[in-house]
């Protein structure tokens, strides 16, 4: 390799460098994870409340069902049904939710949990 | 160099066919990276051997030639990847031509590794044009990363070829 060649290939290597992070910096500044993600409750299809997900906040919130009281339990950024009225108990056994996109669903008291947000991508294909 | 017309005709149909072959072998063979679309170039040699023996003129063709008998080949003739590779080999060739017939600093490594980014460059420009979007720019930092270790094997090869081009091109150079 000759002087000129090192020169040029730490020219490309920079300008690699300066490239890559002038495109990729706002990934790392603003990974997919940290946009908001938010739970939508809805009772008989009529929006009940929305809550913020984010890490560290704690809460749980009574939703009056056709059946009765349903207690929803927020845990950071996951959601999920922690008491409901009816004997199926179908959205209890649902656990917890976190992904945009995921819903917990009580049928007979016409409650739904829905996590809303920007969807990452379920897989890539080639 | 060599000027009479029917060895400067065999030697670049014989520079066609060799770089046919190598344009082909290339796409049998997988690079392991996660990324799509990085290939070793082999088929440059060829293009840097018609550059060198008889200048832009003939590198071209060379370049053409080759692009489109491994398309038809591949069976990607027209399609998009095509295309691609016809810009890639245009800008490559130009970049290297000039490079080789207009500086003397470069080796053949550094030639090779300007061809390999004129190459990718081209080919992100036709690309973004082709789908009509500047996103496939996110390929470049990928691409010139990887233009040098591509550049340099290539390189490399052509330093030890030329090493002996006395014995190799004794009848036609």
């Amino acid at each position: 390799m000759t002087r000129a060649d090192k020169v040029l290939l730490v020219g490309i290597l920079l300008a690699s460098l300066v490239s890559g992070t002038a495109l990729y910096s706002r990934f790392f500044l603003d990974p997919v994870g940290a946009q908001p993600i938010q739970a939508v409750v809805t009772v008989s299809g009529k929006a009940f409340r929305t809550i913020a997900l984010q890490s560290g906040a704690r809460s749980s919130f009574v939703v009056q069902g056709r059946q009765g009281a349903s207690k929803v339990e927020v845990d950071g950024r996951r959601v999920r049904m922690q008491q409901a009225p009816c004997e199926n108990g179908i959205c209890l056994k649902q656990g917890w939710i976190e992904h945009p996109g995921q819903s917990v669903v009580c049928v007979p008291g016409e409650i739904v949990i829905r996590i809303e947000g920007a969807a990452p991508l379920d897989a890539v294909t080639r | 160099m060599m000027r009479s017309g029917t060895r400067r005709v065999v030697f670049l149909s014989m520079l066609v066919a060799m770089g046919t072959a190598l344009h082909v072998v290339e796409g049998m063979l997988a690079i392991p990276l996660p990324v799509p679309g990085v290939k070793l170039g082999l088929a440059n040699i060829v293009t840097v051997l018609a550059i060198y023996l008889y200048g832009l003129r003939d590198g071209m063709t060379v370049a053409l030639l080759r692009v489109l008998l491994g398309s038809l080949i591949g069976g990607v003739f027209l399609a998009p990847g095509f295309l691609l590779g016809l810009t890639g080999a245009v800008s490559s060739t130009l970049v290297m031509a000039i490079l080789l017939k207009r500086t003397r600093c470069f080796s053949m490594i550094g030639i090779s590794m300007a061809g390999a980014v004129g190459h990718n460059i081209g080919q992100l420009l036709a690309a973004s044009l082709l789908l009509q979007t500047s996103a496939v720019l996110y390929y470049l930092p990928i691409l010139l990363l990887a233009g040098i270790p591509t550049g340099m094997f290539t390189g490399y090869l052509l330093n030890s070829l030329l090493e002996h081009k006395s014995e190799i091109f004794r009848d036609f150079a």
